[in-house]
């Protein structure tokens, strides 16, 4: 069967055309889809389009953007509280994420209650959080760290040495009392314990000797 | 083993073909000694054979084929979803509805007109006996697409397209080849994201073209661009799914006429 091979000319249909015209193509000789064409054309003839040569000056977008008003709470949502306690499940058609709950509440407050821009946000968060979504802010961390031990930073050796520099000064039965208390304190400074206990005792009697 | 697939897979355009190829491509068929002669219909047999042909093209929805799917099942399947704006393609600024955050929304308003078109023109070269070939490089989905047209018994190509496949079909095939009478393409790109190279073909041998086009894709030669999602595989199962039934009903419906009206099957039909 003749054909035309030009498929930069003209669509698939108007060639066809043109060769039963021309009676190269006879009628019995038809393609199957033409009378199909000829009854249901599509929205745009399929002619063949030359490719762009080099754009140099930047073409308008003529794709508009698409933005809806919630998206200014949306933003802020995502800035203070990043990306929500609940995780986004796109399977099911009817989920709504815990942003898309915040701006509900959000515009709800705004239509009913009088409150300004940003105490608005904040009387979102605590509605929410009176019906049991938990919005952390971005950064703090979930729980307090827990104060460290202040026993752990006393130096006990430091203390040991200012208790027994006090309890020089003081008499035998409290030097003694204090020395076994220093000894059961601190068990490592027992072997000085021997020799301090014979210093104060003789610093004791000398003491007493002048008196 | 390419060559072994490819033959595989369009073998059925030579084999049970022979007998058409003799009607309808006259000066090619050089084989016709050993093939049966076409039997002459009498006259009044083809008066109601083009009745028959003739009679759906009146309707504007003969098959019924705008009631197989709605705008929601199409945004349930996520066939609005483009790609980036990055790897848009000029000539799909017309179908698109806006563009979310760079990635691009497809007007599905116009994609449920244009996807009733190309089902209706499928139904209809289906119903004529047309021959119907798949063509799809998106190796995710090549298995879906050769089960599709197993099912409604139609052909499939989703390998590598050799050069000369429908240009050289004679010299590749021998003589007397009946070539596709639509080609229906569920994504017109090949694996490197150039455009396959079946449509501009297809456009030379007057082959009509039904064609899925994403965002990244040309729609100027494909006769029923349908502006679509082909990348997701809930959008892919639903257009092998829609295709599948309107092939089916309208051979249905053509067995079904030839039996009310007598004529028993005829020489073109499958």
């Amino acid at each position: 069967m003749a054909g035309s091979r030009l498929e930069k000319f003209g669509t698939v249909f108007t060639r066809v055309r043109d060769l039963i015209r021309a009676g190269v193509v006879k009628e019995k000789d038809k393609p199957i889809w033409y009378d199909v064409y000829a009854a249901f054309p599509p929205k745009r003839p399929p002619l063949y389009v030359k490719p762009q040569t080099r754009v140099f000056v930047k073409t308008e977008d003529n794709v508009p953007e698409i933005f809806y008003k919630e998206d200014a709470i949306r933003a802020k949502f995502y800035e203070t509280y990043g990306n929500g306690p609940k995780m986004i499940d796109l399977s099911r058609s009817t989920f709504v994420s815990s942003c898309q709950r915040f701006v509900e509440k959000y515009n709800e407050l705004q239509s009913t209650g009088g409150f300004e821009e940003d105490a608005l946000f904040e009387e979102t968060s605590k509605a929410l959080l009176a019906e049991g979504i938990l919005l952390r802010r971005k950064g703090v961390p979930a729980v307090a760290p827990e104060p460290r031990d202040p026993v752990l930073g006393m130096k006990l050796t430091e203390m040991l040495a200012e208790e027994q520099q006090a309890n020089t000064a003081a008499p035998d039965t409290t030097a003694a009392a204090a020395v076994e208390n220093t000894a059961s304190v601190d068990n490592t400074t027992s072997t000085t314990a021997t020799p301090e206990q014979t210093q104060t005792e003789t610093l004791a009697t000398d003491a007493n000797k002048p008196s | 083993m390419a060559a072994g697939m490819l033959t595989k897979a369009i073998c059925g355009l030579r084999c049970p073909r022979f007998a058409a190829a003799a009607l309808s491509c006259s000066s090619q068929s050089y084989s016709t000694a050993a093939l049966p002669k076409a039997v002459l219909t009498p006259s009044d047999n083809t008066a109601d054979q083009n009745k028959l042909l003739n009679v759906p093209l009146s309707h504007p929805d003969f098959f019924r084929v705008s009631e197989l799917f709605s705008l929601k099942d199409l945004f349930d399947a996520r066939v609005h979803l483009g790609h980036k704006k990055g790897c848009r393609h000029r000539l799909m600024e017309p179908y698109l509805f806006g563009s979310r955050l760079d990635t691009d929304v497809i007007d599905l308003e116009q994609t449920v007109p244009h996807l009733q078109q190309a089902l209706n023109f499928t139904a209809h070269v289906a119903f004529r006996g047309g021959i119907i070939l798949f063509v799809s490089r998106y190796r995710q989905f090549g298995h879906l697409v050769e089960r599709t047209a197993r099912e409604c018994g139609e052909y499939a190509h989703t390998r590598y397209w050799q050069g000369g496949l429908l240009t050289n079909a004679t010299i590749q095939y021998g003589p007397g080849v009946r070539l596709p009478d639509l080609i229906i393409f569920l994504s017109t790109l090949n694996n490197v994201f150039q455009t396959h190279v079946a449509i501009r073909d297809a456009a030379k041998m007057n082959i009509p073209t039904v064609g899925v086009v994403d965002t990244n894709c040309n729609p100027s030669l494909i006769t029923y661009p349908v502006p679509a999602n082909d990348d997701t595989p809930a959008a892919m199962e639903l257009y092998c799914r829609l295709f599948k039934v309107t092939i089916n009903r309208a051979k249905d419906k053509r067995k079904q006429l030839e039996l009310l009206k007598g004529l028993g099957p005829s020489t073109t039909s499958s």
